[in-house]
């Protein structure tokens, strides 16, 4: 390929999103909280043995970032199809703490244990104790700006 | 209006869209399944993995796919480079719906060129997810192929804002007029614009 070519595709889901009956989308998208409701169980009990199988990995540090980053994309998976900000927001920062981390050959084990601590408590949080989440998270990315990347670091004078 | 902009008295069909859902978290998918059930969408396809997804993509017509980005083995953005270039013809500009979790470094340049027509971050509502697939279904954007990019036309100026949303984007023309530098014009003169007149070829 030399020259770059248009092409105009013509899409089917076009047509079918067009044809008589379906759904008004305000109709879809009660249905599919609906739907999402009823599989929430399951998924509060998956996050629950994430979160628990990081601890674990605190305790027995028998992994790399890698695994603890793997687990943290795990509980984003679930908690952001239920548009659970907090949560959600906790565990893309323990994804960003341990990217630093691995993509400098480092390891912070306390650091992980913080987040979980912090995500545990996110978790539990009801009622008024949500209203301290957003200083809990700000605490979180406060911590990450500790962990520089190369790029970022002061030139040696 | 919703809260996604997309208005609630839209309608749309997908009884009979065919839609390959991949994701390497089963508890993810089955998430993903649920929200397309809500859409009507009956006609699902689930993979938990992009080496999966390709036997699919060459075995079945679909209509829509979504996929999680980062996955073992072969990721979601390496899946749809593939698609948009070596996958049957016919299939090769099937609509790609991309969700994102955390961009990892190494990821971020492939994200950018991999071609799919939109990449969703989460968290994210039902709403938006099915706003994302209107914005597809009615994707007017040219495919564009050349050697190192096969995907949706990035440049969107002067294409006005998103289906659904309003207001302009950056480098859209300005909506203000500024100020008058001639005196408004008479009723008229305004007539006589308007009034028939004898053309001399």
């Amino acid at each position: 390929m030399s020259e770059a070519q248009f092409i105009k595709p013509r899409y089917k889901l076009t047509d079918q999103i067009g044809r008589e009956g379906g759904m008004t989308a305000g109709m879809a998208g009660e249905r599919a909280r609906r739907e999402l409701s009823a599989e929430e169980e399951k998924a509060r009990q998956a996050v629950r043995a994430t979160i628990a199988r990081i601890e674990d990995l605190c305790r027995t540090r028998d992994a790399g970032m890698d695994a603890v980053y793997d687990l943290s994309t795990e509980v984003l998976d679930v908690a952001g199809l239920y548009d659970d900000r907090p949560l959600s927001e906790s565990a893309y920062a323990l994804c960003e703490l341990t990217d630093r981390l691995r993509t400098t050959g480092r390891e912070d084990w306390s650091a992980v244990k913080v987040f979980v601590e912090a995500m545990k408590g996110i978790w539990a949080a009801e009622g008024p104790a949500r209203d301290q989440i957003k200083s809990v998270l700000e605490g979180l990315w406060a911590l990450i700006d500790h962990v520089k990347m190369p790029e970022a670091e002061e030139p040696a004078a | 209006m919703s809260a996604t902009g997309l208005p609630r008295d839209v309608r749309m069909n997908l009884e009979r869209s065919v839609v390959l859902l991949v994701d390497d978290n089963p508890q993810a998918l089955e998430l993903l399944s649920a929200m397309f059930r809500g859409f009507g969408v009956h006609r699902q396809v689930k993979s938990t993995s992009a080496k999966d997804a390709q036997n699919i993509v060459k075995s079945r017509e679909l209509d829509l796919i979504v996929i999680d980005t980062a996955m073992p083995g072969m990721s979601g953005y390496d899946f749809v480079r593939w698609l948009r270039r070596e996958a049957p013809e016919d299939a090769r500009f099937t609509p790609v719906i991309m969700l994102t979790g955390h961009a990892a470094r190494a990821t971020v340049e492939s994200s950018r060129d991999c071609g799919a027509n939109f990449i969703l971050a989460k968290p994210f509502t039902p709403e938006v997810l099915l706003q994302r697939i209107y914005w597809v279904a009615k994707d007017e954007r040219q495919i564009v192929c050349c050697e190192t990019y096969v995907g949706p036309d990035r440049r969107f100026k002067n294409m006005g804002p998103p289906l659904g949303k309003k207001g302009r984007r950056k480098d859209d023309l300005t909506g203000k007029l500024g100020v008058a530098k001639e005196p408004n014009m008479v009723q008229d003169e305004i007539d006589a614009l308007m009034r028939p007149q004898k053309v001399q070829l």
